[in-house]
């Protein structure tokens, strides 16, 4: 069989391909101590099996640890070659050949092949599976070194959903899976990744051991335990008392108590989840949103570097924009800036020189405390809101279902590109876009077909400019996940692969004493 | 006897039915799970899975008919989280509560008994008021706050303790004490009430005025009969302590029950919180209805009620 392939890209990723697999090998000193994790979040089993990815980042938090991917986000690039030391793409869009890494082995042994790529993919359940399912019309394996995509339709998003925005390009072995079942699977699971799976009690405890095989290099801490615990101040606690290295989750008082601690560093992480407000009713003639320039006066009314200081100490990043900064096609627009007398200036020409009541500011109630800043300071240049918080999925019920007004803060932590972001929040039919502007609609369908990489950024950075000269969204921040560090450790791991808010890649982590 | 125990009975499956219709209502009422097992923004495509995975798009009257056909089978159906049966979760964690939930009853039993006696037999005295004071702090201090303050003292500032999770004696004592802590005060207040009722009974009148020394008289007369209503009590709040121990559970990261409904309430897992809630409740229909039977062997005119 043969595929036709754009050799620039072969090049291009063979380098980088070859740039992840340089630290290859090097006969390291054997593995040794132990790596003990405080986990804010309860571990589930599903999170061991890539197949049962859903569309969250937390199980990345495992998979990066007892599996591997075809390629995945690492600290060279996003995504970046790892099972497969190169990837194509077909002159046609029609299809993606991965060529795979030799000596790229399971926990038992077993070498990586082609069959397991394309199992791993058939049997992927997870977020995006439908969406991957009906655009890729086959998938082939030449031989055992190389796997190929056969989609239905030119689809430039292929590598971002299978590389990135889902679970699809994890591999698991085939002949294991089929051997011991689907639980089977789940209550031993083995994977290619740089740590085995020695055992779990789910919710509670998950231990872990160096992989010695792994081809990227051998881990320098010989073992890993992620411990859930629950309670904030109990994670904290642990971690000045030396029971836990690294805690996940540390917020507000609690962050300022752990910079306060010596020998715990803070460790905060910006992911992929903007802040903003959004204006439902900007579309309706009557409503005082309609006009451009009260939306304007909420952007200059914040003072977003001190809201920032106040609650996440000045790590979350004030970007301006509601696309993540780490995503693809990411376009960098100019940084709000905070001038109430400009607000009020703005007000006063559309008709509002006393202000104006605003009715609700609706949002999440688990960040009701950032609905709270912003509204006091709306309120100083006259724009008096109500702060409606509500619980998690009953607000993003209501946001899906178009159901509130006024204003509301929202956010997203989903997997994607600029495009996908645009797709859902901005353009025409989007789940929670409540109206849409017609320059901006019709530029999407021409990006989503465009397979000139270049041509296809100019689109989305012309429609990211159009969206912040119509002040659809105001951005608030890209929120910073703060953790803590303790004394024991050289490289925790933090912040080496862009956007991800947990420690990865495993294999880079080392202690001190190591 | 035959037909009370009937009754009775008939009495105990009667509340569980109504428990079961009452918790898989109400869990239904938190929310939609499919929300918090993706991300803001998830396509409706991916929500949708998750409904049909779990058979939340069907009608209610059918899940609660399901949940029902199973529940007669003895199975709690599988958690939406954990995706493992939940029968096989709670019997991993109950252990854990069970230990915890015995070393607490023992702390409690060993405090409240004697302090609630000696503030009766020194009734409006310093001991009394002693007792009131443990009390009024056992009751009114949440248990949360109880915890957070022996971490703080035992783990952090004294490093005796470690913080949180289990596996050995060290890892017990906190949460054991922040677990007690309240129903001490508790059984506390019972055996106070409780003995002051039976001191100045007839016959502990009578017990004392045979000249029997003080000492003889509250501990052969007064405290076994004043006793029993506390050993009542203690029966039921050790179900308690076994299946609702959340607070306690989730600061201390114990491995058990309450931790387990914590979780479940977080993630909407309802087979999770229904299994619990059916656990505990069926525990404690069972032990009323012990009792009532042990009451009625006791005493006759019980089980010649209508």
């Amino acid at each position: 069989m043969t595929v036709t392939t754009r050799r620039r890209d072969v090049l291009a990723l063979a380098a980088l391909g070859m740039a992840a697999g340089a630290v290859r090998p090097a006969k390291a000193a054997a593995p040794s101590g132990q790596l003990t994790v405080g986990v804010h979040i309860t571990l589930a089993p599903t999170w061991l099996d890539p197949a049962e990815t859903a569309g969250i980042i937390t199980p990345f938090m495992v998979l990066y640890a007892l599996h591997d991917a075809v390629a995945k986000p690492m600290p060279q690039g996003n995504p970046s070659p790892s099972l497969a030391e190169s990837w194509s793409a077909g002159e046609d869009g029609l299809s993606y050949e991965f060529v795979l890494r030799k000596g790229a082995k399971f926990h038992n042994g077993e070498p990586v092949t082609a069959d397991d790529v394309k199992f791993s993919f058939e049997r992927y359940r997870g977020a995006a599976h439908g969406l991957l399912k009906e655009r890729v019309a086959a998938v082939e394996t030449p031989d055992p070194q190389r796997v190929v995509f056969k989609l239905k339709n030119p689809w430039p998003d292929f590598i971002t959903f299978y590389t990135v925005a889902s679970g699809a390009g994890w591999v698991v072995p085939r002949k294991y899976v089929e051997k011991v079942g689907e639980d089977g699977f789940k209550k031993a699971p083995i994977g290619a990744g740089p740590y085995k799976f020695v055992s779990f009690t789910p919710g509670i405890e998950l231990v872990m051991e160096a992989f010695d095989g792994y081809w990227r290099k051998t881990p320098s801490v010989k073992r890993i335990v992620m411990k859930v615990i629950p309670d904030e101040s109990t994670r904290l606690a642990a971690l000045k008392n030396g029971e836990v290295d690294i805690a996940y989750s540390i917020r507000a008082e609690l962050a300022e108590e752990l910079q306060r601690t010596p020998g715990l560093t803070l460790r905060p992480t910006v992911g992929s989840a903007p802040y903003y407000m959004y204006f439902p009713e900007q579309w309706d003639p009557k409503s005082p949103w309609h006009d451009q320039r009260v939306r304007l006066a909420t952007k200059f009314a914040l003072d977003y570097n001190t809201i920032n200081k106040a609650l996440t100490l000045g790590h979350s990043h004030i970007t301006g924009s509601v696309i993540p900064e780490n995503f693809e096609f990411y376009e960098k627009l100019a940084p709000p800036v905070y001038d109430p007398d400009k607000a009020r200036q703005l007000l006063a020409e559309a008709g509002h020189p006393g202000g104006f009541d605003a009715g609700f500011y609706t949002c999440d109630a688990a960040y009701a405390n950032l609905g709270e800043a912003v509204i006091n300071y709306l309120g100083e240049v006259g724009i008096r809101a109500k702060l409606r918080p509500l619980e998690r999925a009953a607000f993003f019920k209501g946001y899906a279902d178009k159901k509130y007004k006024n204003i509301i803060q929202g956010a997203s932590g989903a997997f994607g590109n600029a495009a996908t972001r645009l797709e859902e929040f901005v353009v025409k039919g989007g789940n929670y876009a409540y109206g849409s502007y017609p320059e901006i609609d019709e530029l999407f369908p021409l990006q989503a077909v465009e397979l000139d990489r270049a041509k296809r950024a100019a689109i989305l950075t012309k429609m990211q400019h159009l969206l912040d000269d119509r002040t659809m969204y105001v951005s608030i921040w890209q929120l910073a996940f703060i953790s803590g560090v303790g004394p024991r450790l050289a490289e925790s791991g933090f912040g080496l692969i862009k956007g991800f808010v947990y420690t990865a890649p495993y294999e880079d982590i080392t202690l001190k004493s190591a | 006897m035959k037909q009370f125990v009937t009754r009775r009975l008939g009495y105990s499956l009667l509340s569980l039915l109504v428990l079961s219709l009452t918790i898989f209502f109400f869990v239904r009422v938190t929310g939609d799970p499919a929300a918090l097992l993706v991300e803001p923004g998830a396509s409706e495509d991916d929500i949708a899975a998750i409904h049909h995975k779990f058979g939340l798009d069907k009608p209610l009257w059918a899940q609660y008919g399901l949940f029902m056909m199973s529940l007669l089978r003895g199975d709690f159906g599988q958690s939406f989280y954990y995706q493992t049966p939940v029968l096989d979760l709670y019997f991993d964690r109950l252990p854990n509560s069970l230990l915890l939930a015995l070393v607490a009853m023992a702390f409690s039993l060993a405090v409240g008994i004697p302090t609630g006696i000696l503030a009766a037999v020194r009734v409006g005295r310093f001991w009394d008021s002693a007792g009131k004071l443990f009390a009024l702090l056992g009751l009114s201090l949440p248990s949360f706050f109880v915890g957070l303050v022996l971490i703080l003292l035992f783990s952090v500032y004294l490093g005796w303790l470690p913080s949180s999770g289990s596996g050995g004696v060290l890892h017990i004592l906190m949460p054991a004490f922040a677990l007690g802590w309240y129903f001490a005060a508790a059984h506390m207040r019972l055996t106070r009430s409780s003995m002051l009722e039976v001191l100045g009974s007839e016959y502990v009148k009578l017990a004392r005025l045979k000249g029997l020394p003080q000492s003889w008289v509250i501990g052969k007369h007064a405290f076994k009969n004043a006793l029993i209503p506390v050993v009542t009590l203690a029966g039921i709040n050790l179900v308690l302590m076994i299946n609702v121990a959340v607070v306690v559970e989730t600061v201390f990261a114990w491995p058990g029950v309450g931790r387990l409904l914590y979780e479940g309430i977080s993630f909407r897992d309802f087979p999770v919180v229904q299994g619990i809630v059916i656990m505990g409740g069926t525990m404690i229909v069972v032990v009323n209805l012990l009792v009532d039977v042990v009451y009625a062997v006791i005493d006759p005119r019980i089980r010649l009620e209508k």
